[in-house]
């Protein structure tokens, strides 16, 4: 789905702090959506902490960098760390290039898959959330 | 033919005594990163000459160059004809912001110092469950990058102060926007005079600054004159630690990275040694080190602004400590630690530390195993 600008697909699942989420297999993979990748600019640091690190839901576990812009990454469901994108360390720009493909960023092992109910999921519940979302950072 | 630009007023003669030798690129962090000659400091020397003679204008095409520059004074260092490039640099980006050829990350970081409280533009400084402004001894002043990026660092060098029992406060900082003489504008006089009247508040006769940045502003900037006009005495956290006693020992090799704001730009190279050398029997010196260190690529807006390059040049750095088979790297600036770290790869296993912090880690491992 496009919405004014911005590309959000709809079979994903989006974390309110604009991180996306998708199922494979086991895991559930992670990535920055691309309303935050516009926002921030250039993303030049990912914080990929060890794997295997324990994951709370809504904790923060990780941080990415942009020129001035520091963010905070929140986990979206319990679990643990399983796997991190590397390439993100020589190039984290895939972020801004492909968010939703070679730029993912983390792979998690959840502890209860059905966790990602609690996300934002579907094509109203994300149109209405970004509409907002766009609002609230043009009165910024 | 009257000169067109200030720095061509101020640094004439400077410009035109670099002999080109070279001796430069050996050491320019830029030149490292990049390999570039017309980034290093004779290549940015021939091009002022250049529009010092009219060949080419002063404008945005020369941006990379005369911007890419972290100040490190490396350069000035091992410069046979006494050529000062940081100070010229400085100047000539003024220039450039005056007739309004900037590089965006520098406007930026002006225009948010002008309403903004720190580098940031973050809304609200972080306490570090500590009152502030209260009336003590010394005054601890974190900086920006302590206070809103590197906050273990930060909490690091705060729990030390308190297992010393050192009668420090914090303040309502701001940032002390000595940065902003580097990009090419001025200091905010607004912004001192905030942090002049919360130090003076507190009745501290001291001021101790985790920065090697905030240090270098305080003592070298007319604007923080009124400090040493109140025997205010100023000093860097590692000037401060040297004649301490910590109790504790690490038997990991460590060696130590100089911020240049520290050494080359202030001269102290002894004080974090002398700690270092307390806390670590088994400590080694990097290849490049003192005064001929190699900067982490963070400083002159560089890492804002050429962020990809910044990053380069500290992972040049890392190599250096790496090959000397350290497992830690110590070093006595926050924004190092930060550009450091960030370049620091998951197959590396060397850990970066602010010293402080170090000590602070050793003193707490030694109370848990009593």
């Amino acid at each position: 789905m496009e919405i004014q600008g911005y590309t959000l697909p709809d079979e994903l699942y989006y974390e309110e702090n604009h991180y996306w989420v998708k199922e494979e297999g086991d895991l559930l993979v992670m990535g920055m959506d691309d309303f935050a990748q516009k926002m921030a600019g250039e993303i030049v640091f990912v914080q990929l902490p060890e794997e295997g690190k324990e994951l709370t839901a809504g904790k923060k576990f990780a941080k990415i960098e942009s020129g001035k812009w520091l963010g905070k990454v929140f986990a979206p469901v319990n679990g643990e760390l399983a796997a991190v994108n590397e390439e993100l360390e020589t190039n984290p720009g895939l972020i801004n290039s492909d968010c939703y493909g070679k730029g993912w960023i983390y792979k998690i092992k959840p502890s209860d898959k059905g966790e990602v109910a609690n996300l934002i999921h579907g094509k109203e519940a994300v149109e209405k959330w970004v509409l907002a979302e766009i609002e609230k950072y043009a009165k910024e | 033919m009257e000169a067109k630009y200030d720095f061509e007023r101020k640094y004439r003669e400077q410009i035109l005594q670099c002999s080109r030798c070279g001796f430069c690129q050996s050491v320019c962090p830029v030149y490292g990163a990049t390999l570039r000659p017309a980034l290093n400091a004779r290549g940015k020397m021939l091009l002022l000459k250049e529009v010092m003679d009219g060949k080419i204008e002063l404008g945005k095409e020369l941006i990379d160059s005369l911007f890419q520059c972290t100040t490190c004074a490396s350069c000035a260092n091992n410069c046979p004809s006494g050529v000062n490039v940081p100070e010229i640099i400085k100047q000539v980006r003024k220039d450039m912001v005056n007739i309004g050829s900037c590089h965006p990350a520098f406007a930026g970081m002006n225009e948010v110092l002008q309403k903004s409280t720190n580098i940031y533009a973050e809304d609200e400084l972080p306490d570090f469950d500590r009152k502030r402004d209260q009336k003590a001894a010394y005054v601890y002043f974190i900086g920006c990058v302590g206070a809103y990026r590197e906050d273990e660092a930060t909490e690091g060098a705060l729990d030390l102060l308190d297992r010393l029992s050192v009668d420090y406060t914090l303040i309502s900082e701001v940032c002390c926007s000595g940065v902003l003489e580097d990009v090419g504008y001025s200091l905010n006089p607004k912004l001192a005079s905030q942090n002049l009247e919360r130090i003076f508040a507190t009745g501290a006769k001291t001021v101790i600054t985790g920065c090697p940045y905030c240090y270098r502003t305080f003592t070298h900037r007319q604007e923080y004159d009124e400090l040493r006009k109140r025997g205010i005495t100023v000093l860097h956290i590692s000037q401060f630690l040297k004649d301490l006693d910590f109790g504790v020992t690490t038997d990991k090799k460590v060696t130590y990275h100089d911020p240049c704001d520290l050494g080359r730009h202030c001269g102290i190279y002894e004080e974090p040694r002398a700690t270092i050398r307390k806390i670590a029997p088994d400590f080694v010196e990097m290849q490049h080190h003192h005064a001929d260190s190699l900067c982490c690529g963070a400083g002159g807006g560089v890492r804002g602004a050429y962020a990809k390059n910044s990053l380069a040049m500290a992972r040049r750095r890392l190599k250096e400590a790496e090959d000397t088979g350290a497992e830690i790297l110590l070093t006595e600036c926050n924004s190092c630690v930060h550009n450091l770290a960030n370049a620091k790869l998951r197959k590396q296993n060397i850990k970066i530390y602010n010293t402080t912090a170090f000590i602070n880690e050793l003193m707490t491992k030694k109370v848990r195993n009593k």
